[in-house]
């Protein structure tokens, strides 16, 4: 090896660039822009502004977050709804005049004040919902009209009491409590919001009610046809958002104790901004509240930053206008493009240089057409047998992309049925002691199928790690498994990073993204025994019942693991340097086992291997149909010994019967062969093989 | 061009608009015409169909074949020491034919005469007769030979071009260098000289003593080979190979296609070429991967079969196709002789028929 590839193959180890793409995938990352943005805002104020975070700053910070993050809240729940309420402003100045009325002008209980306050929110946002939601007229004009329509009723009616609202202050220390208290040193008004929140948090977040508003906000007509009464929820978005609205209004009356002709003007801008800011998506169905509370304390705190370094007013504005706009723009551009970002950075290969292969003439593994003559079975009625198995009374099982387990019936396997519907692609099959079928299914887990034919989930997760950035916790590519003696399921995940549609972009990243898994069904735990394995396919016993041996597809090689005995816990490299790519490892007859060979390695592929640059430019620039891949239209069966050793070889030259064998199963003197994209199953007569060994006496001996 | 690929290129990124390749679409739509054609003969890399009076003569390897056209039999002309590259035969039925390695190999009243060309000599790629006493040549490279085209390609070579060659004294004369693979040459109607520069995929027209070089017809998806004309006035266009995305990014990958020619044996590189190797070794693109028992009509495959019918400005006016599901791959020459066009696919080894009357 070059200095050259030792340099790439250190840069690949710690630095692929998988945590890129592996971040960006998170929902997270919506929400963690703004708040990089707030510890900007925060450290720069800190500089700019020396000495503005004292305690009584932070209390007074607090108090207006309270009041405005209220706010903040109403305005997100109707953005994720779809829509937008300009006349937040309005509202919350009419229910402060509300408030104020009741409390200072009429005297009643605070009790009955803040039902007053609640009321005009609730009818002010009512009347929003009635006419957006039913009447299904456009958010941005009709709250631009009921914006004024509110602040006319507000002008209306203020002049008249302003002089009764300033000459009575309510004797109530309730009251008082609500605008000035502290409870164990926070501001009483912080601590309302903060359960406001909570709550809001929990019913967007976990509660049906928020769903259906995520749902309606992110696509109308779907969750329409879901059958979610879009009219209802958004008619709740904007009456919720009064409320909302009528509770700040009456923290904010109980702080100040009076209004002016200026309350809640430029409010909506300000709200707008911060929600933007915050992360709430103007389009509709992403936001949460933990965006809005930032948004809001971006705004509050770069406000009176400002105000503390004696900006005027109007450049106050302006500053906020512009912000808004870079917002929106941002997020329009964000949505848009996240999706492109992310598929263009995900893909991350890296450094995997194979051994050489012997040259043509020295190779053991030299091309012939044994299996030119195979018997085909089921040609067009199966879609992607990926494994083959055959029960005690020799009828043939196997998985198809359809979703389902077919059986083939003995002698001649003509006839077929559907034996079980899975719904996902079952891939590794085996037979347990008792004559039930496991399987693993792309996508979905390990299930079990009774003799019967009724499906059961054995398990569909592991225990996640604790240093992945993606979830690993879920099954995402289960892909063969086998029993031990005990009954404990060993299997195979081949990758974490992809689904099962995309298992060969894998291919392109050559890193160990797989691992193997063991289930006890004594203790219903599953557990990851080993990671980092290199795409780990067939999973095979060993006859000394403490050891597997496992396939790793792109590197080439098959493994051995013990996980009992005196060696238990270590692993060692069986066969290595194969010539094509190991899939299923079975079980043969005379102490062998048959390992089926994907396809082909190519002189082409393998240097790409070793020029990770090269292959992740090629997955960024040409489309996936044009990537080059391993030359999978050649299939191949190999047979070895106990002891590793290259038995025998059985090529398909041509690959038009068995392009991609992913599997073998030896039974009564036949080998049958399936393949992952292949429309037909395989048999061919062995002339060597014991013509009474089954894999079920094999494993569990004559009962 | 829209002013935001001005700033690309500006900054250097036009590289990145190169990667894609020309749709088959329009008059280049696929079929499977050529497939559907009648087979005569098979012969191993089957090439360089010429007429030499009332006689169909090709070539395959190292040796010049004559078809009889009762029995579709070939009986060989001779054997040269090296790959028959050109043929051609002269209205006076002087024939003149390109060996790798050894130059012209001249035939005038049955007896043969050799004419070195010096470092032109080992890629000859085809030849045309503009009088009895001058043959115009074109020279796919002067830095590989013809058996070596993959790595001209590679080396993303240009040092090819047109020489023109008086036959009686020998001498010859570059009339166009600097060209990427000429494949095909031929004399329009108005006397320009029409060539196919296969490695920029396209058709110049230069004038008759050489000069300036107008590209008549550019962007095509696949590699140009050899023209012929066309009783109508137009011309028969072989493109003998198919443009990939994936060629057309290891072209741009320095370092992988340094290794890969350093390392790799040529039949086994990606690239075009006229056919699959049967070595087991062949790349594969993933658009390739047989599924169901089926390869995909439009799988990115290596190989494919064009014929292209170009009217007398050189605008295609119909197309002949042999998909990758198809085997007709490779066509390099074709010759229209007697209201048939005999199409010799070097990648199946057939020699191919369509009547003409059936064509549109």
């Amino acid at each position: 090896m070059t200095n050259s590839d030792a340099l790439t193959r250190l840069r690949y180890r710690f630095f692929s660039g998988r945590l890129v793409g592996e971040i960006l995938s998170k929902s997270w990352i919506d929400s963690a822009i703004p708040v990089a943005a707030l510890a900007v805002v925060l450290l720069a104020m800190a500089v700019l502004v020396p000495g503005i975070f004292t305690v009584a700053y932070v209390a007074d910070l607090s108090r207006q977050l309270a009041e405005f993050g209220l706010v903040a809240l109403a305005l997100t729940i109707v953005v994720m709804s779809g829509g937008i309420d300009l006349s937040v402003g309005s509202t919350f100045a009419l229910c402060v005049l509300a408030s104020l009325i009741g409390m200072n002008v009429l005297g009643l209980p605070l009790g009955v004040s803040l039902v007053m306050a609640l009321g005009t929110g609730a009818i002010c946002g009512t009347l929003n919902g009635l006419l957006i939601g039913y009447l299904r007229l456009r958010a941005f004009i009709t709250t631009l009209v009921t914006l004024v329509i509110y602040r006319a009723v507000y002008d209306i009616i203020f002049p008249r009491l302003a002089s009764a609202i300033v000459g009575n202050t309510p004797e109530s220390t309730l009251w008082d409590y609500l605008g000035f208290g502290t409870l164990y040193g926070f501001p009483v008004s912080f601590l309302i919001f903060a359960a406001i929140a909570l709550i809001i948090h929990m019913t967007l977040s976990r509660l049906r009610p928020g769903w259906r508003l995520r749902a309606v906000g992110g696509a109308r007509k779907s969750a329409y046809n879901a059958g979610i009464d879009v009219k209802r929820t958004v008619c709740l978005a904007y009456a919720s958002s009064g409320v909302l609205v009528a509770i700040a209004a009456f923290l904010f009356s109980a702080r100040l104790g009076s209004t002016g002709a200026d309350t809640g003007i430029g409010m909506e801008i300000s709200v707008l901004t911060a929600v933007v800011l915050g992360g709430v998506s103007l389009g509709g169905g992403r936001g949460s509240v933990g965006n809005a509370i930032v948004g809001a304390l971006l705004v509050l705190i770069l406000t009176n930053g400002l105000i503390r370094m004696s900006t005027p007013g109007s450049v106050n504005q302006l500053v906020l206008g512009l912000i808004l706009i870079l917002a929106v723009l941002f997020d329009a551009k964000w949505v848009k493009n996240r999706g492109k970002i992310l598929s263009k950075v995900y893909v991350s290969p890296t450094y995997l240089a194979l051994p050489a292969r012997p040259e043509r003439q020295d190779d053991p593994y030299a091309l012939n057409d044994r299996l030119g003559v195979v018997e085909p079975i089921g040609l067009g009625v199966v879609e992607g047998p990926e494994d083959v198995v055959l029960d005690a009374d020799d009828n043939l099982y196997t998985g198809t992309r359809h979703g389902t387990i077919v059986r083939f019936f003995a002698p001649d396997y003509g006839r077929s049925e559907i034996f079980a519907r899975i719904g996902g692609h079952p891939l590794g099959l085996a037979f347990d002691r008792h004559g039930n079928l496991l399987t693993c299914v792309g996508g979905m887990g390990v299930y079990r199928v009774s003799p019967s034919g009724s499906v059961a989930r054995i398990t569909d997760e592991t225990n996640r790690s604790l240093v992945s950035v993606i979830d690993d916790s879920r099954l995402r590519l289960p892909d063969d498994l086998d029993i031990a003696a005990d009954g404990r399921i060993f299997f195979s995940e081949a990758t974490i990073r992809y689904e099962m549609a995309d298992w060969v972009t894998d291919a392109l990243e050559g890193r160990g993204n797989g691992r193997l898994i063991c289930h006890d069904p004594n203790t219903g735990r599953t557990t990851t025994v080993l990671r980092g394995l290199v795409f780990p396919n067939g999973i095979t016993m060993c006859r000394d019942g403490q050891s597997l041996l496992f396939a790793e597809t792109w590197a080439c090689r098959i493994s051995r693991y013990w996980f009992d005995g005196p060696k238990k816990g270590t692993r060692e490299v069986f066969v290595s340097n194969l010539p094509g790519y190991p899939d299923n490892i079975n079980r043969g007859s005379k102490g062998t086992f048959w390992v089926a060979l994907l396809g082909l390695r190519t002189s082409t592929f393998d240097l790409a291997m070793r020029k990770p640059a090269f292959r992740r430019r090629m997955a960024r620039r040409i489309a996936a149909d044009e990537w080059l891949f391993p030359n999978v239209n050649r299939g191949c069966i190999v047979q070895i010994s106990e002891t590793g050793e290259l038995l025998d070889v059985l090529w398909d030259r041509d690959g038009k019967n068995h392009p991609s064998i992913t599997s073998s199963c030896e039974h009564k003197g036949y080998l049958y062969l399936g393949g992952v994209s292949n429309n037909r199953i395989g048999r061919v007569k062995l002339p060597n093989a014991d013509p009474d060994w089954t894999a079920q006496r094999d494993y569990w001996g004559q009962a | 061009m829209t002013i935001w690929s001005r700033f690309a290129k500006w900054f250097g990124r036009s590289e990145d608009d190169a990667l894609s390749i020309p749709p088959l679409d329009g008059k280049l739509k696929p079929n499977s015409r050529l497939d559907a054609a009648e087979r005569l003969l098979h012969l191993p890399q089957i090439d360089n169909l010429a007429l030499d009076g009332a006689r169909l003569i090709c070539s395959s390897g190292d040796t010049l074949f004559s078809v009889d056209p009762a029995g579709w039999q070939t009986a060989p002309i001779r054997s040269f020491e090296g790959h028959i590259t050109a043929v051609a035969v002269s209205p006076g039925g002087v024939l003149a034919v390109g060996v790798e390695g050894r130059g012209l190999e001249i035939c005038a009243g049955g007896a043969w005469h050799s004419r070195n060309l010096g470092d032109a000599n080992g890629c000859i790629t085809a030849a045309l007769f503009r009088s009895e006493n001058e043959l115009l040549v074109t020279v796919g490279s002067r830095h590989h030979p013809w058996t070596e085209w993959k790595r001209d390609l590679m080396s993303r070579g240009a040092s090819g071009g047109v020489v023109s060659v008086n036959i009686a004294s020998g001498e010859a004369r570059v009339v166009r260098d600097a060209l990427a693979f000429p494949y095909g040459i031929e004399i329009a109607a108005n006397g320009e000289l029409i060539v196919s520069e296969s490695w920029r995929h396209r058709l110049l027209a230069m004038p008759p003593a050489g000069g300036l070089a107008r590209v008549m017809l550019g962007e095509l998806p696949a590699y140009p080979a050899r023209i012929s004309p066309a009783s109508d006035g137009g011309f028969w266009l072989a493109l003998f190979a198919p443009r990939r995305q994936l060629t057309e990014l290891v072209l741009r990958e320095d370092d992988y296609r340094r290794e890969m020619m350093a390392t790799i044996a040529q039949e086994s590189w990606i690239g075009p070429d006229f056919r699959d190797h049967a070595n087991g070794d062949q790349p594969l693109q993933s658009g390739s991967v047989r599924q169901m028992g089926i390869m995909k009509p439009w799988a990115p495959s290596r190989s494919y079969g064009l014929v292209v019918h170009l009217d007398a400005q050189l605008q295609p006016v119909s197309s002949y196709h042999s998909r990758a599901d198809g085997h007709m791959h490779g066509i390099a020459s074709i010759l229209e002789w007697d209201g048939h066009l005999y199409i010799a696919a070097r990648g199946a080894g057939a020699l191919l028929r369509l009547p003409l009357e059936e064509m549109t």
